[in-house]
């Protein structure tokens, strides 16, 4: 299939239809002559003339008030705002006329029209050249508002949207319009308004997004993909009126919610998404939302605004904090345990010079009694080891050899008294063994806090500690 | 105006009177939510409607152009509908309350809360006509008060521009619910704004329904013509409160108001324009048509809640 830029596939849109219907016109600040800032309606002056390609004075409440007066006749007007930013001065005609006409006649009178704005950030326009306005316009029941993001959906949403009978908002992310390109296909493809796509699935966590921040949770989807993490990534398409099946249907399946916005956090698109979530009691841990922080604008500055901008880093951190958050059902509440020595990870312990293998058989003690160090983190689970194997590190002449279940570290009288030991991959815990001094020696123990916590670590110690009493023969040993 | 015209006029100033006053006390007793008065600025609506050929031409009205409605066709009965906000009401279906006047069989565009976002309307609607050529005309009436909103200089400024075939029309009543004229605008007329949009302006007496149906006249066949948009500063009297939540004696002297009404009254002035036969008996026809259209209307059913939702989208 041949290939479009989202830009292309808005003009392509724009000139088909208004061949397609002679009801259709295009009105907006340098829409005509020039074509429009984006060059979306380049062209179309030249081939559909003056009286349906119409440069608007610089007047945005005017453009949107003519345009609802146009679709009241039955015409079927595309009006363009230069920038989302510029919309608010259109909005009373858009919620407050536009969406409430159908209903406050009871069809007597409708209102279909179309306003197309470029919005979002990610190109230094700074704060009247970047906002994203969606959460204004989500809010007002009457309108539809649809946000592609793909050029196949540029297309085939502004074909929706003009041949809608209600009034439809387009929001163009123009750094999708040269950025992105993508397969379109040929003649007279709609996507319905109101559906959602799967942009790519998953079975871990659910991404939904829409618009530039698509394409940043596609990258950070992938990055994690690389981790074991698997994430469904939603592209909303429509966010009024949300595609409610597709997105409560892939978090039936991953229970998990991230929500990507580049609109401001609060009251954003991000609030309504988690709601429906938690109303539906689909989610097995709380919801993340990644959004631009509550500020009154986007800098302009290159690296404060890239400071404020999610992008496919901050996704990606987020989707690493949401796979390993902890099922809230699931965590168990014990009372204080006495038998837990202290809230360390390191002990001073009595010790013999010679105590090799008095230590391997109290690490398979410790380990018999605190099974959670001896297994392995997984992003599905917590895997536990079914026997005990002891990787040893007696130092340069003796390392590990790997291959174990736990590590334990003991250089002998010519080591540290104390440093911390390493946890292995495959490994919850490691332990070592300091030199001995004077009869007592430090233990020091590092463990994988995603599997176990700091109490583990005081319980494991403990039965350590207690077993080194007792010289037990270990089960399996890999002596260095 | 032909002697037709003339009792033609008086009986759509005569029946909206009647409305008017039913309307008024019916919500000062509480009967109904709202009321909007039109008492004083009768005359305009009725002179631009009887200029506009109905059923073809189209209007966006201002709120206190009863007159218009009712010389348009709209029968007394749908009025009252629209005053009781029942959900048979065809101008705004229980909806919106009183004033918010609407019907696309009229041709009449539906009104709205904010003052007066109808201008931009009405321009986009006469714009339709020219691309449609249809040979249709447009008249959008507003306050003086909505007058000083951007949204009036957008419209106008697009109107003339396109050279569109439209009518503004300006009530000119000198009172913005209680702001007084100085505290709206720095002139004594609006009529001089016409000429910064490079469009004519007529000043008219408001109250003088053959000068207002001759205005409109000549700025109708200049915007069928093709010549494009002209503005009527219609000057009025505001007899009473702005609605009936309004208290007036608040902000203005009212001995002094209906001194001014006694010789601007435009029913009264219109009387002159008929025989004293006629003038009784219209107004008597009328006083029982008013009647029976609030008796009807107040007994027709409220709305049934399992409806609200419907007509949101198509």
């Amino acid at each position: 299939m041949r290939e479009l830029s989202v830009l292309e596939a808005v003009r392509e849109a724009l000139f088909e239809e208004m061949a397609r219907d002679p009801r259709v016109l295009l009105l907006g600040e340098d829409v005509a002559t020039l074509g429009g800032v984006f060059r979306a309606s380049e062209g179309l002056l030249e081939r559909f003339g003056p009286e349906r390609v119409i440069d608007m004075p610089m007047a945005e409440t005017g453009i949107a008030g003519v345009a609802v007066g146009l679709a009241m006749r039955g015409l079927r007007p595309v009006a363009e705002i230069q920038f989302a930013d510029f919309i608010h001065a259109a909005m009373d005609h858009l919620v407050g006329e536009a969406a409430k006409m159908r209903w406050r006649t009871a069809g007597d009178w409708t209102c279909p029209l179309v306003i197309r704005t470029a919005y979002g950030g990610g190109f230094r326009g700074g704060p009247y050249h970047s906002q994203s306005v969606e959460a204004f316009y989500a809010h007002a029941p009457g309108i539809k508002v649809v946000a592609p993001s793909t050029p196949a959906d540029a297309k085939g949403l502004l074909l929706a949207a003009i041949r809608d009978p209600d009034p439809v908002l387009v929001l163009e992310h123009k750094r999708t319009y040269r950025l992105i390109r993508g397969p379109v296909p040929e003649g007279d493809v709609v996507v319905p308004i109101g559906s959602a796509a799967i942009a790519r699935p998953g079975n871990d966590i659910t991404v939904l997004s829409y618009g530039m921040m698509l394409h940043e949770s596609l990258a950070a989807a992938n990055a994690v993909a690389a981790e074991g993490i698997d994430v469904e990534v939603v592209d909303l398409r429509t966010l009024l009126p949300l595609d409610r099946a597709t997105i409560l249907r892939s978090l039936a399946k991953t229970r998990r919610l991230c929500v990507v916005h580049e609109d401001t956090l609060t009251m954003g698109l991000g609030a309504e998404l988690c709601a429906l979530a938690a109303e539906a009691g689909v989610l097995e841990v709380p919801p993340v939302r990644v959004a631009m922080p509550d500020l009154p604008g986007i800098p302009v500055d290159d690296a404060l605004e890239d400071a404020v901008l999610p992008n496919r880093a901050t996704i990606r951190a987020a989707l690493i904090r949401l796979a390993a958050a902890t099922p809230s059902g699931s965590v168990q509440r014990r009372a204080y345990d006495a038998s837990i020595p202290q809230a360390s990870s390191v002990v001073e312990i009595a010790l013999p010079p010679e105590h090799t293998r008095t230590a391997l058989g109290a690490v398979v003690a410790a380990c018999r009694a605190v099974p959670v160090c001896n297994a392995a983190f997984a992003w599905s689970g917590i895997v536990q080891h079914p026997e005990v194997v002891v990787d040893c590190d007696f130092g340069p002449a003796a390392p590990a050899r790997g291959g174990g279940t736990i590590t334990l570290i003991d250089y002998g009288p010519d080591g540290a008294d104390l440093a911390i030991p390493f946890v292995r991959p495959g490994q919850t815990t490691a332990l070592r063994i300091g030199a001995v001094r004077d009869g007592r020696a430090f233990v020091a123990c590092s463990v994988d806090h995603r599997a176990v916590d700091g109490a583990d670590v005081g319980r494991f110690l403990a039965a350590f500690t207690a077993a080194i009493e007792t010289v037990r023969a270990p089960e399996t040993v890999h002596a260095g | 105006m032909t002697p037709a015209e003339r009792e033609r006029a008086y009986r759509a100033l005569s029946l909206a009177r009647a409305l008017d006053e039913r309307m008024w006390r019916l919500a000062r007793a509480g009967r109904a939510h709202f009321a909007v008065p039109c008492s004083g600025h009768e005359a305009i609506g009725a002179g631009y409607a009887l200029a506009m050929r109905a059923g073809l031409d189209w209007l966006s009205p201002h709120y206190r152009d009863l007159t218009a409605l009712l010389v348009l066709g709209m029968p007394p009965r749908d009025v009252m509908l629209h005053f009781f906000s029942r959900p048979s009401d065809p101008n705004a279906a229980g909806r919106q309350p009183y004033a918010h006047f609407g019907s696309r069989r009229l041709h009449v565009l539906s009104q709205q809360g904010p003052q007066p976002n109808h201008c931009s309307h009405g321009v986009g609607c006469a714009w339709g006509s020219k691309l449609l050529a249809d040979g249709s005309a447009s008249v959008i009436a507003f306050g003086d008060g909505g007058a000083q909103k951007g949204e009036v200089h957008e419209s106008m400024n697009i109107a003339a521009v396109h050279k569109l075939p439209v009518v503004f029309v300006v009530h000119r009543n000198g009172w913005t619910q209680s702001v007084k004229r100085e505290n709206e605008y720095a002139t004594d007329s609006l009529v001089a704004r016409a000429a910064g949009y490079g469009m004519p302006g007529i000043a008219v007496d408001g109250t003088d329904v053959e000068a207002m149906f001759a205005a409109a006249g000549s700025a109708l066949e200049r915007a069928r013509s093709g010549g494009g948009p002209t503005l009527i500063d219609a000057q009025c009297v505001r007899f009473l409160p702005n609605t009936s939540n309004d208290d007036d004696t608040r902000y203005r002297d009212r001995t002094a108001l209906e001194a001014e009404f006694a010789v601007r009254d435009p029913l009264l002035r219109a009387r002159s324009l008929v025989s004293a036969a006629f003038a009784d008996a219209v107004d008597a026809e009328n006083a029982g048509l008013a009647q029976d259209a609030a008796d009807w209307a107040e007994a027709q059913p409220h709305g049934d809640p399992l409806t609200v939702a419907e007509h949101a989208y198509a």
